[in-house]
């Protein structure tokens, strides 16, 4: 990293134009970049709606769009160098503005313009659909009154590659292509990546990024193959690979999983989505040294456990009313993972069926909510707080408590067998005060803004763990515009990508603008 | 403690039938011979450990929830054990979710559950003011210094125990003459101003029906809420830079926005409507609990505005429960300081709370607190959901519970009745009470020690068996 004092950033604009006449800035340069991607998904989804036979012209306007603005972005600047200001504004800036070019499909397309609807409400609409794509989240606006089915297939392919595209990250897509950013880059991935830090997968940082997607791109044709064997069609086991790689949890039905009600489907999607959900550098190692490795690793076994002792407890739950063993296990397993991984698929077969958890006793509900705040492990895809800091909180807890009966004895955290630093810890712990405190002014929020408590709960901790489906009013099988007022979903498409982000780029991305303003303020002084 | 109030409930029964007054005093009579008979044998050890203590204070509180339940059922307040134990659990912790109804000539009844408030809100004080800060926990909280001849309240544990005595006191008879004037019976005066200095909140009847007892109230709970370093400051005249103290301004900010933000989701409007949101809101942010039946018609927001009012809590040193505004702005400052770090990683930041820096000990213990609140929270609403409550109950019985408040409203804002939920329900509810009175830490080290101890002596007696083994 380079002191900030000489970052160009920092110094105002008449410092920004560089000798060679592009404007140097990293956060438009990515933007630009990224931005070229995501048309690509569009331009793809276009193909698929014209071989479909139906009029892909929506679509292909908005890749024109997106690929124009891009381009121009990225042709007119220069990255520069990045201080940590700089890093969350690039990554901030990057996820806001791919976000809003997201929603260009939907709204050229009129998939939210219901007959009656106000423009801001078709516009707050398309934007949530997107931004609940690009972030991995899986809340839908799409229900009885405006049906995912009645879409084309290329709406609906595009719908899930946003998730794909967000899953892994799209600024670890762009580092893949610029190598300009050097060691930088491995800034831009840690600032975009869940979990507390990336473990490079190999000396160069641009090749680190490369093997992430690669691996990202085998694991989702793994899964498509799988869904395909376990009897989808190849359209939506392509499509449900995509989100479920991603831990995103869209689906090109109304019902979503539910609509197969196939239990060798929900046994690939389950063990696709722990896949998934786990960390990529252990799939990584495992597939360089040619042995399953995952076991060794703490976190992945405290995943795991969690998801066991949640199943455990979810299906007794539901047998001891009334269920029956088998479809309480069924139900307890794709629903634990599904929201123990932040993907937020839906098994339910219709309102009230066996999957609808919001209809379920209040107890297995409360174990969901739970699994909703931990999400999976750092490095993967899923949202949360994440189980490696739910076990550096408790030991971290512990040790606080055994310092009362040791007053001078010194208790490392420890994680197996290693300590985990003091900064760490620290760090940690912030996150966990920040995130805490995002989710009572969220709830606060949402229920001010006219929703109950127990959904605004649900929906609240749902978008910030990129989950999907909320408690209370909305369910697996519901759309967030029953449950939800207009304002009420704009907070949580905020919070949701706040959470994607892990917080910090989210609500640190304005301070190296207000730095510019700062310095440009000052070199106009005489 | 147990012996005095017990005694004392025997004689106050003398006012009434006087029937329970004979086992009452015996009760009181041979609880104090047998505690006076263990204080003189059992020695303190020579070396005392934090952790001691503040199991020590667990021990007590646990012991004296059992006394009094023991003497409701002596005296047939209730026949039912687990009403007994939920109803001096709740009392004793200042959690208005009391379960007993005594007879209004109840005498004994009455003045047994009024005065184990009083005693569970004055063993809070203790805890908070004068055991806490001088145990390892948030020393810097402590009033001590004594810079510019000032006369601190708590420099030492002595003094802090008599001045808390002393104002305890002053408030609970200011408290009991203002209801009195108010226009309550004498007897009754006392009950609801000890329920009210304790926050305690479990009063008999509607006594709140008069505007005139309301508006004392709101005074004695605003009162109670406040830091007693505030009240001993304003005794010994040290009243410069008391308005400049972030922590009271943000305490009665609290007041002011809740009542505002009350009135305007709940539709209230004249003076009639403020002093209902006023109460209502006092007794959120003081965690007392007086009821209040809704009027008007409650926005979704309205109860999860006193569910959060409830969880922030009054002043910390106070007598109130919650997670107090002083721990709820070192969290923020963590937080401010969280997102510099990210800016800066290697800067060095110190938190500054009321001009004095905070240690990293303090901090760190107040994020732990925070953690083991939050996962009492999830624990305690788990396992009652399980039981049959519905979610938001659950969530709500489950703050209210560690917050040592109530009443637990449900989603349109009406009053939930504790005495509906089963006994397992109640039962599930009784740890977090005890955990919440006592400000998180002791409960915890308690049961911490506890499961070492147990797990000290399976280790042990594994090793002796195969050491026996291996001889034999």
């Amino acid at each position: 990293m380079t002191d900030p004092s000489t970052d160009v950033e920092a110094g105002g604009w008449n410092r920004m134009v560089s000798a060679r006449g592009g404007i140097r800035s990293t956060t438009a340069h990515v933007t630009g970049l990224a931005l070229l991607f995501i048309s690509l998904g569009m331009l793809l989804s276009a193909v698929v709606e014209y071989v479909d036979g139906t009029n892909g012209a929506a679509l292909l306007m908005a890749a024109t769009a997106t690929a124009v603005s891009g381009a121009a972005l990225w042709w007119s600047t220069r990255p520069g160098a990045l201080d940590h200001a700089t890093i969350f504004t690039a990554v901030g800036t990057t996820w806001l503005v791919a976000s809003a070019f997201g929603a260009l499909p939907y709204l050229f397309a009129g998939t939210f313009a219901v007959a009656g609807r106000p423009w801001a409400v078709v516009l707050a609409d398309a934007l949530f659909e997107s931004i609940s794509g690009y972030s991995c989240t899986g809340s839908t606006v799409f229900g009885g009154h405006n049906p995912i089915g009645s879409q084309g297939s290329g709406v609906l392919l595009y719908r899930q590659l946003t998730q794909w595209a967000g899953g892994m990250g799209i600024v670890v897509l762009v580092v893949t292509v610029l190598p300009s950013l050097r060691a930088s880059g491995l800034g831009l991935i840690d600032a975009e990546a869940p979990g507390m830090g990336v473990d490079r997968l190999a000396p160069r940082v641009k090749d680190t990024a490369t093997r992430f997607w690669k691996l990202y791109t085998g694991l989702t044709a793994l899964i498509a193959v799988g869904l395909l064997a376990a009897g989808m069609g190849p359209f939506d086991a392509i499509a449900h690979a995509l989100t479920t790689a991603s831990t995103g949890g869209f689906s090109t039905r109304d019902a979503s999983i539910g609509h197969w009600d196939s239990l060798s489907v929900e046994l690939v999607l389950v063990v696709a989505m722990v896949l998934g959900a786990a960390n990529f550098t252990l799939h990584w190692r495992s597939l360089a040294s040619r042995r399953i490795v995952h076991f060794r690793d703490h976190e992945f076994r405290g995943y795991l456990t969690i998801l066991g002792v949640g199943t455990l407890l979810v299906a007794g739950m539901l047998a001891i009313d009334g269920m029956g063993v088998g479809r309480a296990l069924r139900m307890g397993v794709f629903n634990v993972v599904t929201l123990g991984t932040s993907s937020g698929f839906g098994n339910a077969t219709g309102a009230g069926s066996g999957g609808d958890f919001v209809r379920w006793t209040a107890g297995p509900q409360m174990i969901l909510l739970f699994l909703m705040v931990f999400g999976g492990c750092a490095g993967s895809t899923a949202g949360g707080v994440k189980v490696v800091r739910l076990r550096v909180g408790m030991s971290h807890a512990y040790r606080t408590l055994r310092g009362f009966r040791r007053p001078r004895a010194l208790f490392p955290v420890r994680q197996g067998a290693r300590t985990v630093p003091e900064a760490i810890v620290e760090r940690i712990a912030g996150f966990m005060v920040v995130y805490g405190m995002l989710v009572v002014v969220g709830t606060v929020a949402v229920t001010a803004l006219g929703t109950d408590l127990v959904t605004a709960v649900g929906g609240v901790i749902g978008a910030l763990g990129n989950m999907g489906p909320a408690l209370g009013d909305v369910g697996p099988a519901d759309s967030f515009v029953d449950g939800f007022s207009t304002p009420a979903r704009m907070v949580l498409a905020v919070l949701m990508l706040v959470g994607r982000l892990e917080i910090f780029p989210m609500l640190l991305m304005l301070v190296a603008p207000y730095r510019s303003l700062r310095g440009a303020g000052r070199s106009n002084r005489p | 403690m147990f012996s005095v109030l017990v005694i004392v409930s025997g004689l106050v029964d003398l006012l009434g039938s006087g029937d329970d007054t004979v086992p009452m005093v015996t009760l009181g009579v041979l609880a104090g011979l047998v505690s006076s008979i263990g204080y003189s044998r059992i020695r303190a050890a020579e070396r005392v450990r934090d952790a001691d203590v503040l199991g020590g204070l667990t021990l007590c509180l646990l012991l004296l929830v059992m006394m009094v339940s023991a003497a409701h059922l002596l005296i047939g307040t209730t026949g039912s054990v687990v009403d007994a134990l939920t109803d001096s659990t709740a009392a004793l912790t200042t959690t208005a979710l009391g379960v007993l109804a005594p007879d209004v000539g109840d005498h004994a009844g009455r003045f047994l559950r009024a005065g184990s408030q009083w005693l569970g809100g004055f063993g809070g004080l203790m805890v908070a003011v004068a055991i806490l800060p001088f145990f390892g926990a948030e020393r810097e909280f402590a009033d001590r210094s004594r810079l510019r001849g000032r006369r601190p309240m708590t420099p030492n544990r002595l003094t802090a125990m008599r001045n808390i005595v002393y104002l305890h006191g002053v408030v609970s008879v200011g408290t009991w003459i203002g209801y009195v004037l108010a226009g309550l019976g004498t007897f009754d005066a006392l009950m609801v101003a000890m329920a009210t200095v304790s926050t305690g909140g479990m009063v008999d009847g509607d006594p709140f029906a008069d505007p005139a007892v309301q508006y004392v109230a709101i005074a004695g709970m605003a009162v109670t809420g406040t830091s007693l370093v505030v009240l001993w400051r304003l005794v010994v005249g040290r009243t410069r830079g008391l308005m400049r103290s972030a922590e009271l301004r943000a305490y009665l900010g609290l007041l002011v926005l809740g009542t505002a933000l009350l009135l305007l989701w709940t539709g209230g409007s004249g003076p009639d409507g403020i002093r209902r949101a006023a109460f209502t809101v006092t007794a959120a942010v003081t965690t007392t609990g007086f009821p209040s039946a809704p009027a008007g018609i409650w926005a979704a927001a309205a109860p999860v505005l006193l569910l959060g009012l409830v969880s922030i809590g009054p002043m910390t040193g106070s007598a109130g429960g919650g997670f107090q505004i002083m721990r709820h702005r070192a969290l923020l400052k963590v937080a401010l300081r969280e997102m510099v770090r990210q800016l800066h990683p290697r800067v060095v930041s110190r938190v500054r709370l009321g001009g004095r820096v905070v240690s990293e000990a303090t901090l760190s213990r107040i994020v732990v607190v925070q953690f083991l609140v939050v996962s009492v929270v999830f624990a305690t609403a788990t396992v009652v959901a399980a039981m049959g409550l519905d979610m938001a109950a659950a969530l709500g019985v489950a703050i209210h519970a560690i917050s040592t408040g109530g009443p637990v409203r449900a989603l349109d804002g009406s009053l939930l009745d504790p005495t509906d939920w089963s006994a397992p329900v109640r039962l599930a509810i009784l740890p977090a009470m005890v955990i919440g009175r006592l400000s998180v830490y002791p409960a915890m080290v308690a049961a911490s020690s506890t499961i070492s101890a147990v797990r000290h002596r399976v280790r042990l007696r594994r090793r002796i068996l195969s050491y026996r083994g291996r001889a034999g």
